[in-house]
């Protein structure tokens, strides 16, 4: 009976002794005695292999002495787990969208950048998508041209497009019906496609769809676009010489912010866009005065535009110039003094309930009256809101109320020195709250604070277009 | 004493002018001889290991007569991966002989290496992320992505791997298995897909590098998995767990032979292998038997021939075994043409090039051979022999008529003229001169060559620079990486890897992580970005992957082996490297070896002592004493040494028996010290 030592793992059993009339299997059962390891799992290392459960003792010949080695643990076998990962490159391609954190770029078809800036910028309206989707192919609406319908089309197809599709799309049919609806954008030099201007895009494709998405059914919720963009101004017209005086209310797309010597910041644009003069006739003296308009914020929209008058026609070189100065603009926007007395007051407790929720999160002491009132309403950033169908927003609107406070979700670049050059890219938040920066076909990751940098005053993107978003409260 | 000081000038200058075969076997001839005339065995050992000659080395056995000379000399022995049958004559002690059999065996190796990485206070385990420092790139920080992807996280695996090799612990693979509930274990194996659980399987091996009896027993419990990637992977491990390890028991032959006739290819596959990085260098019989079956039967599928030709290559690394290169022979001439044009087909002739290693004419008569071969792989297979034929001498016609291979004009899509580059870096990274010339001339190639050799400097440039980051060929690589051809792109990013091997060199990180965010979008690209991270922190930065050693005299056949699969399997990346064949990654383990200085002292326990460490000097020809390094720093050992760094003892107190200090060294009380030497 030879007497082994058996090496397992970092141990060392000196002396074992191996039974050799009896099978292998006697012996691996002395050694689980000593190591725990159950037989079956027992490795055992000899001459030429591994030690079987029938084999001869004699035939392998283990010398006194010798030193065999064990390899086997008692731990639990791996197993494979019944739900495996899922995997980014297993997902079929709009799920990989999803994954990747941000939709896809548009190629550019020669000089289109302006188009897919816009439509970069637009696309980040999840209402405006849940609109278009409930946009019927068919039964264009008799009251409407069929351009227009052919062109809403256009635009629901390439959002789905763009939502479905992680690799780039060309916008071939969209761009195909916009210059038939709008020959302008068709304009060639060179027998290439001219650059245009992305305002313009922006403004006809706003019209157009303001038009083609009206309800039917005039009961509610009437102009799905007005809703969402429409900003609704009273002004007050004034003539000095006549002392005169009417009251106007508009409603419009965009709040143009001028830049002049002594804008340095949006607000202050905001403001000089608010007041203007125009020349008229009179009715009371007879001939053309001039009057003064001061204008004021009656409705607020959800989603908020901003255009900077950055071009003006430049009547030597023949086009529309720019104006590099550097006009900064915020994150967060407040528009709360550029509304009307009556939109102020219907402001004043959103707002409150707001400020208070704001110093609830900053950690700031306050009576507990007020903290039980902020307790139960909860703020609205409106991320959840996308997809959902217009009735249902509508339901949810009633509870949900402006504050005047805007955040930034899209910005529209543009660099170069005039409008129908150079190179125009959409920057746009994403609901994940990264910023991309969307370069025609390259979405490109971009930081928040970089986002404000675009503010001009040199030769690198400044931006034209702003569009903010309203932070919305519940009362 | 003056006779002694004349020879060692001799002997150095022997050992560095470059002389063309047969010239150069007679004067390490007589260096030798004149070694062992002055009793200096550790320098005649080195000779005779260059000349690859076993009878020297045994005769040097015999002839020595301290034990503890004798310990040194097996410390090198075992260093360049030989063995010595220690019987009675060389050694009659029974209790020293198995010393000797433990130092060279390499049993040690891994607690040498801990005792490092506890010095150097670097034991805490590393995460990928630790790696990629995401929070230092700037801008566009990678979208979060809220999926996994198959591909970034078998990536992270082998950043984990390489990062955490050899230390035992690490933050992926090993944690799971002290929680509690045993179903949890493993939740980063299956993080993984498909064949990417073989290679996180295998990264164990690598974690557990070199030691093998914690290592098996982490193993153990994968080979019981349904799963046969998992099974493929856990004998992987064996294999890596057990590279250039031998031990008595022989338990990576045990654990995989019975794997090796498995119908499933991917298993065979992973006990191959295993085989092969287990016993590379070895010349074990028994594997032959096994293997060279496999190699004439043609119901087998070309992948697992080609890992097979691999593994025997591999193990009859440098020997010119005739049985191994009949069978390779055959197997290449009786596959039809499609399985020859197969990306793995590469293999065989590489398997076939890897027995002639540095044998230089020896291999004329199987280049005539191949010369007969299917107009698909014949030209391979020439290059391929004449370059690991030649690896390592410099030899000056070799390189020309590679060159001249690369200066033809191809119709047919051939791809030896990606072989003919890297075999030109392989000749030319003898010595550092030759090195120079070849970075060089490796620039014109880039600038006239055609697509296909430029796809393939990179890799040579890596080979060259090796776990050396010259600032010349860094910047070099650094703008082939941002090159528009892709595949160039990937190889110099992979090269970026392979020159700072190990280095933790901070440039090169910086590069990564700027090539991380330039690459965010491309997935292939990002993922070789990621294994470079990976390599350049190899070992948290203790480790090297340059085959030359022993103030580079010497070339480890097997670690250069490693190196030379790799590369060619580089040559594709798109179906190797970044295809379901990932785990030739692994092959770098066979390179992989402590870039260390570690003195111990009689009876082999670590002993602590001041050196300098500088930058060498080549002091060849030079009258006198010259100092041998410059620019030092004195440090107490263990110490890390970089790519051209020399160290000598800075105390008298001690001296060392080997002539050169790199990896183990064993030191002996100076007899003639005295202790109030400094102050008298």
């Amino acid at each position: 009976m030879p007497t082994v030592s058996v090496k397992w793992q970092k141990e060392i059993f000196p002396a074992v002794e191996i039974d050799t009339s009896q099978p292998p299997l006697v012996f691996k059962c002395q050694l689980y005695d000593l190591t725990g390891v159950p037989p079956e799992r027992q490795k055992i290392m000899v001459k030429g292999g591994l030690l079987k459960d029938d084999a001869d003792w004699n035939a392998i010949g283990v010398k006194e002495g010798q030193r065999l080695m064990m390899m086997g643990t008692a731990d639990e076998v791996v197993k494979t787990p019944e739900k495996g990962p899922v995997f980014v490159e297993d997902l079929p391609e709009d799920e990989q969208v999803v994954a990747v954190g941000h939709s896809a770029g548009l190629y550019n078809l020669g000089n289109t950048c302006y188009m897919n800036s816009t439509l970069q910028c637009l696309h980040s309206v999840p209402e405006l998508k849940s609109a278009l989707s409930n946009y019927a192919h068919s039964g264009r609406r008799s009251d409407l041209d069929p351009t227009s319908h052919q062109l809403t089309v256009a635009t629901r197809d390439l959002f789905g497009e763009l939502d479905r599709n992680f690799k780039p799309v060309s916008p071939m049919q969209f761009w195909m019906v916009l210059r038939k609806k709008f020959p302008q954008f068709g304009q060639q030099q060179n027998g290439f496609f001219m650059q245009q201007d992305a305002e313009e895009c922006w403004t006809q494709l706003m019209y157009t769809l303001s038009q083609s998405l009206k309800s039917p059914d005039p009961g509610e919720n009437p102009e799905t676009v007005k809703r969402l963009f429409g900003i609704e101004l009273v002004s007050r017209v004034h003539c000095k010489e006549s002392s005169e005086e009417s009251p106007e209310t508009e409603s419009v797309y965009a709040l143009k912010c001028h830049i002049s010597q002594e804008v340095n910041h949006l607000h202050e644009g905001l403001k000089h866009g608010l007041k203007s003069e125009l020349e008229k006739v009179s009715p009371a003296l007879g001939r053309s005065a001039v009057y003064l308009k001061e204008s004021c914020i009656n409705d607020l929209p959800r989603y908020l535009t901003v255009q900077f008058v950055r071009f003006f026609w430049k009547r030597e070189s023949n086009q529309k110039a720019k104006i590099l100065r550097k006009v900064d603009y915020p994150l967060e926007l407040d528009v709360f003094d550029l509304c009307s007395e009556s939109l102020k007051s219907k402001l004043q407790t959103p707002r409150q309930i707001l400020r208070d929720e704001e110093g609830a999160k900053l950690g700031l002491k306050k009576n507990e009256s007020k903290d039980k009132e902020a307790q139960t309403p909860k703020t609205e950033v409106g991320a959840n809101e996308n997809g959902q169908s217009s009735t249902g927003a509508a339901l949810e609107e009633k509870e949900m109320h402006m504050t005047g406070i805007y955040d930034l979700v899209a910005v529209l670049t543009h660099k170069g020195r005039s409008a129908d050059s150079g190179h125009y890219v959409a920057w746009v938040k994403q609901e994940s709250g990264k910023w991309i920066e969307y370069d025609d076909e390259n979405p490109i990751p971009q930081r928040e604070e970089d986002i404000t940098k675009l503010s001009g005053g040199g030769d690198w993107h400044m931006a034209y277009i702003c569009m903010y978003k309203a932070r919305l409260v519940q009362v | 004493m003056d006779q002694i000081l004349t020879s060692q000038c001799i002997c150095s200058s022997c050992r560095q002018c470059y002389l063309p075969s047969p010239d150069d076997m007679l004067v390490l001839e007589i260096a030798f001889s004149i070694y062992i005339k002055f009793e200096e065995y550790t320098s005649a050992l080195c000779v005779a290991l260059r000349m690859d000659n076993a009878p020297y080395v045994r005769q040097l056995f015999v002839c020595c007569s301290d034990p503890l000379k004798k310990k040194q000399l097996c410390y090198i022995l075992a260093r360049q991966g030989v063995s010595l049958d220690l019987d009675d004559e060389v050694i009659g002690n029974e209790e020293q002989r198995e010393i000797l059999q433990e130092i060279m065996s390499n049993a040690k190796l891994s607690e040498g290496y801990l005792t490092l990485a506890r010095d150097i206070e670097v034991m805490e385990p590393k995460s990928p992320d630790d790696i990629y420092k995401v929070h230092l790139i700037d801008g566009r920080a990678s979208a979060g992505a809220s999926v996994d992807s198959a591909r970034q996280n078998l990536a992270a695996t082998f950043v984990n791997a390489f990062v955490n090799a050899g230390f035992g612990q690490d933050k992926l693979m090993t944690v799971p298995s002290e929680s509690s509930s045993g179903g949890s274990s493993g939740s980063w194996l299956f993080k993984n897909k498909e064949h990417g659980k073989a290679s996180a399987a295998a990264s164990l091996g690598l974690i557990h590098l070199w030691d093998v009896d914690a290592g098996l027993a982490q193993i153990d419990k994968y080979f019981h998995s349904n799963d046969n990637h998992v099974i493929t992977g856990a004998l992987l491990a064996v294999g890596i767990v057990n590279c250039g390890i031998r031990n008595e028991c022989d338990p990576a032959y045990a654990l995989l032979a019975d794997y090796v006739t498995k119908d499933d290819s991917s298993i065979r596959i992973g006990a191959i292998m295993g085989l092969g990085l287990a016993y590379a260098g070895t010349q074990k019989e028994e594997v032959l038997q096994l293997l060279a079956p496999i190699l004439i039967d043609l119901k087998v599928p070309i992948e697992v021939i080609a890992f097979t030709a691999i593994s025997l290559g591999l193990i009859y690394v440098g020997s010119c075994n005739d049985d191994v290169a009949q069978s390779i022979v055959l197997a290449l001439m009786e596959r039809s043409e499609s399985e020859l044009g197969e990306p793995l087909a590469r293999f065989l002739p590489l398997g076939l090039g890897l027995l002639y290693l540095g044998k230089q004419e020896n291999v004329d008569a199987t280049i005539e051979v191949t010369k007969t071969f299917n107009q698909k792989i014949s030209k391979y297979c020439q290059v391929a022999l004449m370059s690991c034929a030649y690896a390592g001498t410099g030899n000056v016609l070799k390189v020309q008529s590679l060159l001249g291979i690369c200066a033809e004009h191809l119709e047919k899509g051939e791809t030896h003229q990606g072989a003919a580059v890297i075999g030109y870096a392989l000749i030319a990274m003898a010595e550092e001169l030759g090195l120079d010339m070849a970075i060089r001339s490796l620039g014109h190639l880039l600038q006239y060559g055609e697509q296909n050799i430029r796809r393939a400097v990179p890799s040579a440039l890596g080979l060259l620079c090796i776990s050396n980051p010259k600032v010349n060929v860094m910047d070099t690589l650094s703008r082939l990486s941002h090159d528009a051809d892709s595949d160039v792109a990937m190889a110099a990013t992979i090269s970026l890897g392979l020159i700072g091997a190990g280095t933790n060199n901070a440039r090169i990180a910086g590069m990564l992580r700027n090539l991380s965010s330039y690459y965010y979008k491309d997935a292939s690209l990002l993922y070789c970005v990621r294994i470079a991270q990976g390599l350049v922190h190899l070992g948290k930065g203790l480790l090297t992957l340059a085959p030359y050693h022993s103030d580079r005299f010497l070339l480890s056949p097997s670690a250069a082996a490693g190196l030379i699969i790799l590369l060619h399997a580089c040559l594709d990346m798109k179906s190797i490297v970044l295809g379901k064949y990932h785990y030739v990654l692994y092959f770098l383990v066979l390179a992989v070896q402590p870039r260390m200085l570690m003195t111990v002292d009689e009876d082999l326990k670590p002993v602590s002592v001041p050196v300098r460490v500088g930058q060498a000097v080549d002091v060849v020809g030079q009258a006198g004493r010259p100092k041998t390094i410059t620019g030092f720093q004195t440090h107490s050992t263990p110490v890390l040494l970089s790519a051209g760094e020399r160290a000598e003892l800075a105390t008298e107190k001690y001296l060392a028996l080997s002539s050169v200090l790199e990896g183990f060294v064993v030191l002996k009380e100076n007899p003639e010290y005295r202790a109030d030497h400094h102050s008298s």
